[in-house]
């Protein structure tokens, strides 16, 4: 089985497009942000669903899709996802194109309903797949860290073989010894620890207490916490499903309504009183509920688009404020003409001048000397004066332009006021404010409302010229928004069966609430003494110790059996892959029981993998995981998919590198992700496929309809 | 067998050629010859331990 293409729909960067890959080596190759991984990440994506739908959801845009088309043996698999609704459309067809099995329902990555196990179950009997982090772990090569340190790749490994792309089964092992250890001094792996811990305590206790009378009422665990959590999360997922429910009531009232008055179009007969009455109805309990919020009574279908003009109104006035504020501040600063200054300058000089002249000392120089004394700073006041003068025109020039487009927004202000007084919204602007916070807390209130006919929200004057501009447009008539006859009689068997499950989900609530207050009564009578409090503890603690050593019995016995079983033929087939990578200079590689790499040197000396240059240590990685894959999966029902893990290695090596996965490419399909543009040379020599991305990705090319290598020929 | 033991998810999970898979086919096995008692501790066990599994991929991510 093959990946014959992946098909995307608003997918990342991709509208519409198709990238097709064939069996054997395939690369993918562009720059950095070309959509190389968007294409990796789809593969997953579309099989399991995901969680991470904004990084793939084009912004602005509520749709984002992806298919994929596997191809062998005869046979062709369609998957196609909505990865917003989690809508999964899978077809398997003969060569006949005849169907073979088919699944159509909603499978989101964590569901759990009997449709995504059936889908699941469809899944691995097709493609051998049910886990996305198995999938990630098996079939993923992504970049790797710049450099391994310590106990990283060990701790790599053993995540991957634990069957899962992020936990380590050793941490899990060491949690689970920590918990225990916590609990009890004694040591079933070893010599026992020395200081005493609760179970101890509460033995010791016990023991100084002497017989208990009191028989203890018997709890195996004290999951009260447990039971508490369930309670809430329960409680408050029916909460959402009543607002669901309601919602839902709603809607189907709405879908009644409208076939009514479809109906009653068509046969130009009244409406039927039944439908108003409950449309009155619907409408009654809106309103109430609008002016319980303090909404307006009717409020139009337009309110967001007047509140958002009467926002942009404000911003256009307060964006105002600022440019009157500095020209306020410029006009302080202008200088004033020193007109007191200079009058007393004269006034001074014309006495030292008529003392000068009385007293007959140098009366002519003197007077020279005052009149161009006062010259000069009558030149400096009218200097001044005009400097004055000029910038006052200027400011007042600006203020005029900011007077005006004050006025503009005024204006707009005025006319929105009179828009919303019409509509029977408050008019000013400290009312709009409140309105605007109202509206965006009860934004599903006002949507429940607008999703009523038209019909019943008679005070609504966007609604009442709907009509005449349908008119206009040609597309009148009240079928046209319709919904399809048999909708309501679907939608109320599809809230029957949610009433019903809502009705399982309140039993399975009340169940809890039982559980949880026999709990409470069960540590009431144990509270009656604490002979009684102390057996139960103690009675609580060896159950859960008995627990744990069997979780960690258990999870060392799988650590041990999986060593046994495939870590031998792990050691050999990744040796071998390893050697021919390193061209014979490292001739074996070994895996101990905690996943540590170690290479062996010169034929007889092992020295731990850590030590070894990135490259080497990036080569053995990748035959540990070649080899990983081809344990799980010999037949190779899905692409490896390589995302540039060969950034490390030197050119020699990249070059043995490449070899090893077009050798194994072979057996099944490869697909390689890489930005090094000289990988294309090699893919042209070699003859593989080839899918150029470049920047604009809407531009996105496959080499199907150029011939066998149209993709290589575009590279050269 | 019990619930946990009979699902289908765990019928899923003992084909993985992993530790996890190699964990649960253990289980099964000795489950197959255990009392009730202790069938009912290898249930328990082996939901603690998947739970932690799924638990630290929580973690991680």
């Amino acid at each position: 089985m093959i990946l014959r293409s992946i098909e995307m729909e608003n997918f990342g960067r991709f509208q519409g497009q198709t990238i097709e890959f064939r069996r054997g080596m395939n690369l993918v190759i562009g720059p950095n942000e070309a959509g190389k991984s968007t294409i990796a990440e789809a593969v997953p994506a579309v099989l399991f669903g995901t969680d991470r739908l904004e990084q793939y959801k084009p912004w602005g845009r509520n749709a984002c899709s992806a298919s994929l088309f596997f191809e062998g043996g005869g046979r062709t698999i369609q998957i196609k996802r909505n990865l917003i609704t989690d809508q999964v459309e899978l077809v398997e067809r003969d060569d006949l194109y005849q169907p073979l099995s088919q699944f159509s329902g909603k499978a989101p990555l964590r569901g759990r309903s009997s449709s995504c196990r059936e889908y699941r179950q469809l899944l691995e009997s097709l493609l051998g797949v049910t886990d996305e982090k198995l999938f990630r772990a098996t079939y993923y090569f992504g970049h790797q860290p710049q450099d391994w340190s310590g106990d990283e790749l060990a701790q790599n490994l053993r995540t991957l073989v634990s069957g899962t792309a992020e936990a380590d089964y050793a941490n899990i092992l060491d949690r689970l010894l920590d918990e225990h250890f916590a609990l009890t001094r004694s040591n079933p792996w070893g010599r026992d620890k020395q200081r005493d811990r609760e179970y101890e305590d509460v033995c010791c206790k016990l023991e100084k207490l002497g017989p208990v009378d009191v028989v203890p009422v018997f709890v195996e665990i004290d999951d009260s916490t447990d039971i508490a959590a369930q309670l809430e999360a329960l409680s408050a997922e029916l909460a959402d499903d009543r607002i669901e429910y309601e919602k839902g009531l709603r809607y189907v009232d709405h879908v009644r309504s409208s076939q009514v008055a479809t109906a009653a179009s068509d046969s130009q007969t009244p409406v039927d009183e039944t439908s108003q009455a409950a449309g009155a109805a619907g409408q009654h309990d809106l309103r109430e509920q609008l002016a319980a919020a303090g909404l307006p009574e009717n409020p139009p279908v337009n309110l967001q688009e007047l509140l958002a003009e009467a926002a942009e109104i404000r911003q256009e006035m307060s964006a105002l404020q600022q440019p009157y504020a500095a020209l306020g501040s410029r006009e302080k600063k202008i200088p004033g003409v020193p007109w007191t200054v200079l009058l007393s300058v004269v006034g001074l000089l014309t006495l030292v001048t008529a003392a000068a002249w009385w007293r007959q000392l140098y009366p002519l120089p003197v007077a020279s000397i005052a009149v161009i004394v006062v010259a000069c700073f009558a030149g400096f006041c009218g200097w001044r004066f005009w400097r004055r003068r000029t910038a006052q025109a200027e400011c007042s020039t600006e203020r005029g332009k900011l007077d005006q487009k004050k006025s503009a927004v005024q204006d707009r202000q005025s006319e929105l006021s009179e828009r919303c007084e019409a509509l029977g919204l408050p008019s000013s602007p400290i009312d709009l404010v409140r309105l605007q916070k109202l509206v965006s807390k009860n934004l599903e209130l006002l949507e429940s409302y607008w999703g009523l006919p038209a019909a019943e929200r008679p005070g609504d004057g966007v609604v009442e010229q709907l009509p005449q501009s349908r008119e206009d447009n040609g597309k009148a008539g009240p079928g046209d928004d319709s919904p399809p006859a048999g909708e309501a009689q679907e939608l109320e068997a599809r809230l029957a069966e949610f009433a019903a499950e809502m009705d399982r989900k309140e039993a399975r609530l009340q169940k809890l609430k039982a559980q949880l207050e026999q709990r409470a009564s069960a540590q009431q009578v144990n509270a009656g003494g604490d002979g009684a409090a102390l057996l139960q503890r103690k009675h609580e603690l060896e159950t859960r110790i008995r627990l744990l050593r069997k979780a960690i019995n258990l999870l060392v016995a799988a650590v041990d059996e999986f060593g046994r079983s495939h870590l031998v033929h792990l050691n050999q087939e990744a040796s071998r892959l390893f050697a021919k990578i390193t061209a014979g200079r490292y001739a074996e590689i070994r895996l101990d029981e905690n996943m540590v790499p170690s290479i062996r040197v010169q034929g007889r000396r092992w020295m731990p993998a850590e030590n070894f240059s990135k490259g080497t240590v990036d080569a053995l990685y990748l035959a540990l995981r070649t080899a990983l894959t081809k344990l799980r999966d010999d037949g190779r029902s899905l692409p490896l998919m390589l995302d540039d893990p060969f950034v490390h290695l030197d050119q020699k090596r990249l070059a043995i590198a490449l070899n090893m996965v077009d050798l194994a490419s072979v057996d099944g399909q490869l697909v390689l992700f890489s930005h090094n543009l000289e990988l294309g040379k090699r893919a042209a020599r070699e003859r593989w496929h080839v899918v150029p991305l470049d920047e604009n990705t809407a531009e996105t090319r496959t080499d199907e309809e150029g011939g066998e290598h149209a993709g290589q020929l575009h590279l050269l | 067998m019990t619930g946990l033991l009979e699902s289908d998810q765990i019928k899923i999970l003992a084909r993985e050629e992993s530790v996890r898979g190699v964990l649960v086919r253990l289980v099964l096995e000795q489950a197959e010859s255990a009392d009730l008692d202790e069938v009912k501790l290898l249930e328990q066990a082996l939901q603690l331990l998947l739970n932690r599994f799924q638990a630290m991929e929580g973690d991680a991510s």
